[in-house]
């Protein structure tokens, strides 16, 4: 008989029911988008904030930096130490290989390069444009520069990493120097034995320093300056966590945390225990996080999540309100029916179980189509924003129908003890 | 043997005596009918008999036992087991058919039996209507429903407030008769009206005036014998 | 009553909030991605340094509300015991609002005569703050300088500054006896269209400045920032419709409660023009008043979630206010005529009977 006057109540009153599913399916749906999106925020804007470059530089431990970026004289207290260049996938085994977005390495040298009308001397940067690798793992990824260097403004297209047809790109006032253009050939000469020549696939312009250098396939200047297999430096590109104390601590020195410590910082991904992990696979390598990067990214992060979170804690609010709003209006509503059920002798019990079952089956069918509707409103937003679907985590579903169970809960218990309270006598008679 | 006893009963709402120092005694198989004006304490009356309200002073004893000793949870159980109530407004469930109404009455006190409850339509006459929604029925249908209903769990008594109120002249009648079969057949039952036609029915009127008994009259028994002769 | 402007007033404080957090979001977060350092570099055209009065003139051009910081550097080749570094002679104060990311560790610079050293030579040279060394160089008419200052701190920041040495500008000035930076990085929070139009200005109304927008900042910023604005737009829209159903759910209760009193004003002979513009001005009143309370809790719920997510107060386009007391009566009005429709559908008798 529960279940027959459940049904009764369900399917000859559709009007009313389908008023509650389809605001629980509302409530439901932008929750569900919402703490989707907000859950997801994190790694799309740091994905966004990708944009700025590396936030890692890998440099041979107890090397100088300084001497290949300005050019300050070779030897002048820089010591020639270098990397290995077959070392570099292994940066996709460790444990947080797959926050390593991308990473390119550089060689550099100073040459005369000619163009069709001049010539001058030039640093000839060796890197990866768009190299295709194998990981010890098994897996392959594509990356370099063409990924790194995303607001390089490019005129003409990106240079091939092929051996057997090696092009470069040039910085835009070297170029216009050289009086070298898309589809010339500049020429590299050599200290010694014969120069290279080269087609320029494209004019890159960044307003940096890159402006006036020769970007070429890295095996041409490890030839070239007869530094087979080896690299000055790598820039990695990672996704991190924003920095706490225990982050700066082993910063610091990460021997100086206890076990469990070093076990909460190793496997979470801050930027020193990914720099820490990356020293580990490569030989005497130094990896230094980038602060301006690091440091912004954090701080950038933390706001737009904690607006999101509060967004997110607003619009939850929101519905809860709304969803108990109607609950509620749809047992006062029930006053005479509530009454006559306590005439025919329904216990309180009996009559609580009745109403909050067929509410909870109604929010239940409404919360169900709402958080699909919610996936597909998360991905939507995902698309709009980001230009790639939000992910909803998991982690959704429990707190949606925990919070969809506690807010029709909340909003009818207190209208049928309210209900409950009334005498039978009050109600039936209409007073 | 008397089924309901009412010993002194006052209803005292702040300074409104809505009903004070009534005693009266109902005997088994008796048909009762309670009249007076607005305001009289018939429905006071009628909500304390039905278990629905306590009086502040004085006993009320149902079938042998005394409700003013009880609380709230017993009062409903006791409602459920000893009286069936008949309302002016039929309070049907919107949503369930004639026989579902009559069985949700059976499910709050005992068990369901759908066989019975069609049984009971049949004796108010709507058994071809089980199946209908109280909107697709008429508004003596409701009522006898409503009366199905009543009865179906064989109370004690039988409580009817205004049975007739909201129906025409034919449905009053035909409410009328069936209250007046139950009586033939031995059931108790005590009739709230304003409406003199259906106060005549009874055996006996009790006429109430500010919260007092003003008067019992005994109906002639020629119309109990006239009306009850088949 | 209470609950329908409670409601109202809810609504109206979200709407208001979320308008003037989603209005204000490229200037909050502008802000905050100045510290990614400066946007802005001016390199002296013509002779190798740029005045402190050209400098001057150019920070004259920059609105001061956008100007975060504006930061000469001047460099120098110095000698500490023989070994070559590249010293930095710089305005301190401004160097920490352009570069707030530096990591310092012992003090910055305050005295003369105080330098920062960065990490790498630190490591190299085993210098700790507090240390004094002995600072040599050439002049710039020919003679030899020398100068003991005390290390105040270490800077770290991953990239070139961890292989300078910085002191103050001034004292640079003196040791080498020419005046002006090599270039001065500015920090300007404004958006690409607004950097381009300055940049242009500098560029026009000082010849011997040539002003350069380091273009990695400026357009990772404008593709990063339009997608968080477009982001907590939408956010902004569903929790808007949100408030909206929240609102109307409750007029729906509030006049679902009254349908008796619709049916009395039925019985005595009201039409259903007149019961729904009684109920079209109530809920025009209501939805006033709401929105003006609304308006109010509305400012402050926006002022405190600027102030707790950016430390920065918002500003506030005024012409909000009468839209949104003017969107809360709408919306208050739309909720109340579906169920004002239903109620007056009703027949007063049966509404009257509590059927």
């Amino acid at each position: 008989m529960f279940w027959l006057i459940l049904r009764g109540a369900l399917t000859r009153q559709r009007g009313k029911m389908a008023m509650i599913a389809l605001t629980m399916a509302l409530g439901v749906s932008l929750a569900t988008a919402m703490l989707g999106v907000m859950m997801d925020v994190g790694d799309k804007i740091n994905q966004e904030l990708k944009t700025y470059g590396a936030n890692l530089n890998v440099i041979p431990r107890g090397a100088s930096i300084l001497g290949d970026l300005y050019g300050v004289g070779e030897g002048n207290g820089v010591s020639d130490k270098y990397l290995a260049e077959d070392e570099l996938p292994r940066m996709k085994t460790i444990f947080w290989a797959f926050n390593i977005v991308d990473f390119a390495p550089y060689l550099e040298m100073q040459a005369f390069v000619s163009g069709l009308s001049a010539s001058s001397q030039a640093m000839v940067v060796g890197t990866w444009f768009d190299k295709h690798l194998d990981i010890p793992t098994g897996e392959s990824v594509d990356t370099g520069v063409k990924k790194m260097k995303s607001w390089w403004d490019v005129d003409g297209s990106w240079a091939s990493d092929d051996p057997d047809s090696p092009s470069a790109m040039i910085g835009a006032s070297l170029a216009n120097e050289l009086g070298l253009g898309v589809g010339d050939m500049a020429t590299i000469d050599a200290k010694q034995g014969e120069g290279k020549k080269l087609t320029i696939s494209g004019l890159i312009n960044s307003g940096g320093d890159e402006d006036r250098q020769l970007f070429v396939p890295l095996a041409i200047v490890q030839e070239m300056s007869g530094r087979a297999g080896l690299v000055r430096r790598v820039e990695v590109s990672a996704l991190t966590t924003p920095e706490n104390d225990l982050a700066r601590r082993a910063a610091q020195d990460p021997e100086s945390l206890s076990p469990a410590e070093r076990d909460t910082w190793y496997c979470t991904a801050y930027i020193s225990s990914i720099a820490y992990q990356i020293e580990e696979v490569i030989s005497d390598a130094r990896a230094k996080p980038v602060l301006r990067v690091a440091e912004s990214e954090g701080a950038i992060l933390q706001k737009t999540q904690l607006l999101m979170l509060l967004l997110t804690v607003l619009c939850l609010a929101c519905s809860a309100l709304a969803i108990s709003n109607l609950v509620t209006a749809s047992v006062m509503e029930r006053s005479a029916e509530i009454g006559l059920l306590k005439a025919l002798g329904a216990t309180g019990l009996a009559i609580s179980l009745l109403i909050m079952t067929e509410i909870m089956i109604t929010a239940f069918a409404g919360g169900a189509v709402g958080y699909f509707a919610g996936l597909g409103f998360a991905r939507f937003i995902g698309r709009t924003v980001f230009g790639t679907p939000v992910a909803v985590k998991g982690l959704v579903i429990p707190i949606v129908a925990i919070l969809a169970m506690a807010v029709t809960f909340a909003g009818s218990i207190p209208a049928i003890r309210m209900l409950l309270s009334l005498r039978p006598a009050e109600v039936l008679h209409g007073r | 043997m008397n089924i309901l006893e009412l010993n002194g009963v006052s209803m005292i709402y702040g300074q409104v005596k809505a009903l004070y120092e009534v005693s009266l005694t109902v005997e088994k198989g008796e048909w009762l009918a309670i009249m007076g004006p607005s305001g009289s304490g018939k429905t006071t009356m009628m909500n304390i008999i039905g278990c629905m309200d306590k009086p502040s002073s004085g006993s009320v004893v149902l079938d042998g036992q005394d409700l003013s000793r009880l609380n709230p949870s017993d009062l409903t159980a006791i409602r459920r087991d000893k009286i069936g109530l008949i309302f002016q407004q039929f309070h049907l469930i919107s949503y369930l058919t004639a026989l579902e109404n009559v069985m949700v009455a059976q499910y709050y006190h005992s068990m369901i039996d759908e066989d019975e409850a069609l049984g009971a339509l049949d004796r108010v006459g709507l058994a071809d209507r089980a199946k209908h929604l109280p909107r697709q029925l008429s508004g003596g249908e409701q009522q006898r429903v409503c009366i199905a209903r009543a009865l179906i769990n064989y109370p004690s008594l039988i409580l009817a407030d205004e049975p007739t109120g909201n129906l025409d002249e034919t449905n009053e009648r035909v409410v009328i008769g069936i209250l007046k079969r139950l009586h033939a057949e031995g059931s108790t039952i005590i009739v709230v009206t304003h409406d003199p036609e259906v106060a005549e029915e009874a055996e006996k009127t009790v006429f109430l005036e500010h919260g007092r008994i003003a008067n019992i009259v005994k109906n002639a028994p020629c119309h109990d014998l006239a009306s009850s002769g088949n | 009553m209470a609950v329908a402007l409670f409601a109202i007033a809810i609504g109206a404080t979200v709407l208001l909030g979320m308008a003037a957090i989603s209005y204000d979001i490229p200037r909050q977060m502008g802000r905050e991605f100045r510290s990614y350092g400066a946007n802005m570099a001016l390199v002296p055209v013509g002779s190798p340094l740029i005045s402190k009065e050209a400098t001057d003139r150019a920070r004259a051009l920059i609105p001061p509300d956008q100007l975060v910081g504006m930061t000469p550097y001047r460099y120098e080749m110095v000698r500490i015991n023989m070994q070559g570094y590249t010293a930095a002679g710089t305005l301190f104060d401004e160097a920490r609002r352009t570069s707030p990311y530096w990591s310092v560790d012992g003090e910055w610079p305050d005295e003369p005569g105080e330098i920062l050293i960065g990490y790498d030579i630190a490591e190299f040279t085993k210098l700790a703050h507090g240390a004094v060394v002995t600072i040599t160089g050439r002049a710039s008419n020919g003679g030899r300088f020398r100068r003991d200052m005390t290390v105040a701190g270490i800077v770290r920041t991953g990239s070139v500054e961890d292989e300078f040495i910085f002191m103050h500008l001034a004292e640079m000035e003196d040791l080498t006896g020419i005046a002006g930076g090599t270039v001065v990085e500015a920090s300007v929070a404004a958006n690409e269209e607004e950097l381009n139009s300055l940049v242009a200005r500098i560029a026009s109304e000082i010849p011997d400045v040539a002003p350069h927008l380091v273009k990695r900042l400026t357009q990772s910023e404008t593709t990063v920032l339009s997608k968080l604005q477009s982001l907590v737009f939408l956010v902004s829209l569903v929790v808007l419709g949100l408030s909206m159903i929240c609102v109307a759910t409750t007029m729906m209760t509030v006049v679902m409660e009254r349908r008796k009193e619709i049916g009395l004003k039925k019985a005595i002979g009201a039409d259903n023009r007149d019961i729904a513009s009684e109920f079209l001005g109530e809920g025009l009143l209501l939805g006033c008043v709401g929105g003006l309370l609304g308006v109010f809790c509305g400012y402050f719920f926006a002022q405190a979630v600027s102030v707790n997510v950016f430390g920065r107060g918002i500003s506030l386009d005024w012409r909000l206010f009468p839209m949104v007391i003017l969107v809360s009566a709408a919306v208050t009005i739309a909720a109340c005529l579906l169920p004002a429709r239903r109620a007056t559908a009703v027949e007063p008798a049966h509404v009257l009977r509590g059927e």
